[in-house]
């Protein structure tokens, strides 16, 4: 008979399914896994409404295709961030709220809502819509993302090289995301050059730093 | 008192000893320009406050105004309620006279939002 081995050792007896060594190693390093976990919810709860809400910018941006396409890459991308981050939030012993009402109130960027009011009849009142009111509006939300996956990117530094390499992969496209619309708004509304000093992605939504290793395929 | 365009006031933040920041027990006075927000002139000033949407929206930089007065003008979501209460947002707070805020009251804003039925204290403390 095999003398019998430690399986183990730290803070989580052998064979504990009941906590976390991902959480615990997090915990040991200064970061609170519970704290870290709700900034994800809160910070991913902004990139979901950033999808929906640039749905319907894309929409009124008629006529501008260009326009479009960028934002629809954007807003694509948003999403990828959303799904990046999701399983994250389930390892970290969180879960998405059950309301979607909870998950959009808490969530860390301000709603993107179309720059127009409503009309008698429920829709949008276009009559006065601007162009370059749709482009700040996405510009402003890329910047919320960044200073967002910052702050995260500052949390886990040092501490949870997991979180902080999706932090970090998210936060690159959202620069790309800024970069975009400060070159279509100051060409748009102050017919200034001011350069992305990108070209396209190669396909919708491409994601190159958030998808390009399928590293979630599983999720 | 009346003082003319692009003057600055004097704010004075006072960091908590409980507070989690670097300068916890710490008391600095800014000069903060009228368009300019109380976050941004600290932060120049070598003042780490926390904040995060920096658009008046997610309430990480909440703050209690002790003395003075402060407008909120790009604030995406400030209520009556919460300036009636003394709370302010210092990513988007702009001084209109000399003032003193107690920095770092993020939990204490979100049950404050909470009680008056307001986002994100509804949505965040309800797990």
């Amino acid at each position: 008979m095999s003398e019998q081995k430690e399986h183990g050792s730290g803070a989580i007896e052998p064979g504990d399914t009941s906590k976390r060594v991902g959480a615990e190693v997090i915990r040991e390093r200064g970061v609170d896994p519970a704290e870290l976990r709700e900034k994800l919810i809160d910070a991913i709860g902004a990139e979901f409404t950033t999808y929906y809400y640039y749905t319907n910018l894309r929409m009124h941006l008629a006529g501008e295709e260009d326009y479009k396409e960028i934002t629809e890459d954007a807003r694509l991308e948003d999403r990828a961030h959303f799904e990046l981050v999701v399983p994250r939030v389930y390892e970290l012993e969180g879960s998405l709220p059950n309301d979607i009402r909870d998950f959009a109130d808490r969530a860390s960027c301000p709603d993107a809502e179309v720059p127009t009011p409503m009309d008698d009849g429920g829709n949008f009142d276009t009559s006065d819509l601007e162009v370059a009111d749709i482009l700040e509006v996405l510009l402003e939300a890329e910047r919320c993302a960044i200073r967002t996956w910052s702050e995260i990117c500052d949390m886990t530094r040092g501490a949870d090289p997991r979180t902080y390499d999706m932090a970090q992969r998210i936060l690159n496209e959202e620069m790309d995301h800024e970069a975009w619309f400060i070159e279509l708004l100051s060409k748009e509304r102050d017919g200034e050059i001011n350069p992305a000093g990108h070209f396209a992605r190669g396909e919708p939504g491409d994601a190159p730093y958030t998808k390009n290793t399928q590293f979630n395929d599983s999720a | 008192m009346s003082q003319s365009p692009n003057e600055t006031w004097s704010v004075t933040v006072v960091i908590p000893e409980e507070s989690s920041l670097d300068g916890a027990g710490e008391t600095h006075t800014i000069d903060v320009a009228e368009d300019e927000t109380i976050l941004a002139a600290a932060r120049s000033a070598g003042i780490w406050l926390q904040a995060d949407c920096q658009q008046g929206w997610c309430t990480t930089c909440a703050a209690r105004l002790i003395d003075g007065e402060v407008i909120h003008p790009n604030a995406r979501r400030y209520y009556n309620e919460d300036r009636e209460a003394g709370y302010v947002l210092s990513c988007t707070a702009k001084p209109r006279a000399d003032s003193t805020l107690v920095v770092d009251q993020y939990d204490d804003f979100l049950e404050f939002r909470a009680t008056n039925d307001k986002p994100p204290g509804n949505s965040k403390l309800s797990d």
